[in-house]
């Protein structure tokens, strides 16, 4: 377990998988592997069994984490494989394989997150209708970024005041994003912080394009133009989410809050100049 | 939890630990110093935001892993509920785990938000309220992770003990089992 300090980090964490793997072959008689359902919605992920007999590693579903790690297991038990060193990709099922991973396996599974969760939420696909299953694995990091490029790209176009106009268009983001979720659970809608909170930052992604087309070209027409085709694209993406989780009749008041905003967003990027 | 590193061991991660450091060092450096270099606000918010969120994310994914062995994450179950996962290392890991990582791994997850909150109140007593945006995010992650930690590491003892008490039921019904069996 412990190393000199000429050690990088990467082979250090191989030789605890490989110390930890070895305790668990040691200590495991059995290894069946539990398996979740396999759920539609998800993008092909590494695949790793689980194995329940150890009461301590977590035999759970390996599940979506906030800003971080998340593995699919298939619906087809592997066999036990032999200790492999590449472990994400490896059928060895363990809980500590999360824990134990490399490091640019996390990167990549979280990138790979964002980019499934910006296709399911703002481009066509059949799992639009099942809106609950649909942003399953939410994350915050796309909507981080979604929204501190919006700011930049407001703050760019502005030739005064830039401080104030990236200030305030982040804050309203952020403010009218929580707002947004308060007002849906306050007319008893059934959603999930977070998730609502994740979806609203991914619709940001087309009012994101527009900013960007808007500051290459100072076209007031233009600008009118495409901004009200970024408009119709966030609303349109953010409508079955918002829609599917309150009463079929409350549903205007859910949904033109959430309109509204992106209207006063897409007034800011036409108003800038 | 005292004050000095445990003696007698060196770091066994060190590179972890250099990451796990560097970027509170330099997120809470830079929103420090930046006030006497840089003008504009903008570029403030972003690198600290963007340095604090690095450091949030190396913190869950990486350091959490490796230093101390815990891992927490949030999913949404079949149902629609929103659940908490914990995730450890079993306990013969965890008693491996060198002391002076976790020792320090703990200390500046609290020194960091500590910080934060010092310059959260010299930002009030100012009212600036851009900056107290600023803080008010990496205050956000600090805690978050501070927060999910700790109850990873509870839940961690919990099934410790857990573990233990199982193993004894089991140890003595088979013993009684044996004992009936001879007899």
């Amino acid at each position: 377990m412990s190393h000199s300090d000429t050690v990088p980090l990467h082979p250090s964490s191989q030789s605890d998988i490989d110390e930890i793997e070895n305790l668990i072959h040691a200590s495991v008689q059995s290894a069946p592997a539990t398996v979740l359902p396999a759920r539609p919605p998800s993008p092909p992920r590494a695949s790793i069994p689980v194995v329940s007999s150890s009461p301590f590693l977590q035999s759970n579903l390996p599940p979506p984490p906030p800003p971080s790690s998340n593995q699919k297991v298939p619906s087809v038990p592997e066999p036990p494989p032999p200790p492999s060193s590449s472990i994400a990709a490896s059928g060895f099922g363990s809980a500590p394989n999360t824990l134990t991973e490399p490091v640019w396996d996390t990167v990549k599974r979280d990138l790979s997150r964002i980019v499934s969760n910006l296709k399911l939420v703002v481009f066509p696909n059949p799992y639009r209708e099942d809106p609950g299953k649909a942003l399953r694995d939410w994350d915050l990091w796309g909507p981080f970024f979604f929204i501190v490029f919006l700011g930049l790209a407001l703050s760019w176009s502005a030739s005064v005041k830039k401080s104030e106009v990236f200030a305030v268009a982040f804050a309203l983001l952020a403010a009218g994003a929580v707002i947004l979720t308060l007002n849906v659970l306050l007319l008893g809608g059934h959603i999930i912080f977070f998730q609502s909170l994740s979806l609203l930052g991914y619709c940001l992604f087309p009012l994101d394009v527009g900013a960007l087309v808007c500051l290459l070209k100072d076209n007031v027409i233009l600008k009118v133009i495409v901004v009200s085709v970024s408009l119709a694209w966030s609303s349109w993406a953010a409508y079955p989410f918002m829609s599917s989780a309150v009463n079929p009749r409350r549903k205007a008041l859910a949904l033109y809050p959430v309109f509204l905003m992106y209207v006063s967003v897409g007034f800011l990027i036409i108003a800038i100049d | 939890m005292d004050l000095n590193p445990p003696a007698g061991e060196n770091y066994a991660n060190p590179k972890t630990c250099l990451f796990h450091v560097i970027f509170k060092a330099a997120a809470l450096a830079f929103y420090i110093l930046s006030a006497l270099f840089v003008n504009s606000f903008v570029i403030i918010f972003v690198v600290t935001v963007l340095l604090a969120a690095l450091d949030f994310w190396v913190v869950k994914n990486v350091s959490g892993r490796i230093l101390v062995g815990l891992r927490w994450w949030n999913e949404i179950n079949d149902l629609g509920e929103s659940v908490w996962k914990f995730e450890s290392l079993d306990q013969e890991s965890l008693a491996r785990m060198n002391k002076k990582d976790s020792w320090l791994f703990w200390w500046t997850l609290y020194l960091a938000a500590a910080a934060w909150i010092v310059l959260a109140i010299f930002s009030l007593i100012r009212l600036q309220a851009d900056y107290l945006l600023v803080i008010g995010v990496c205050l956000t992650l600090s805690i978050a992770n501070i927060v999910g930690f700790t109850k990873c590491r509870k839940d961690a003892k919990q099934k410790i003990q857990q573990f233990a008490s199982q193993t004894i039921a089991s140890r003595v019904t088979s013993t009684i089992q044996s004992a009936f069996s001879v007899v």
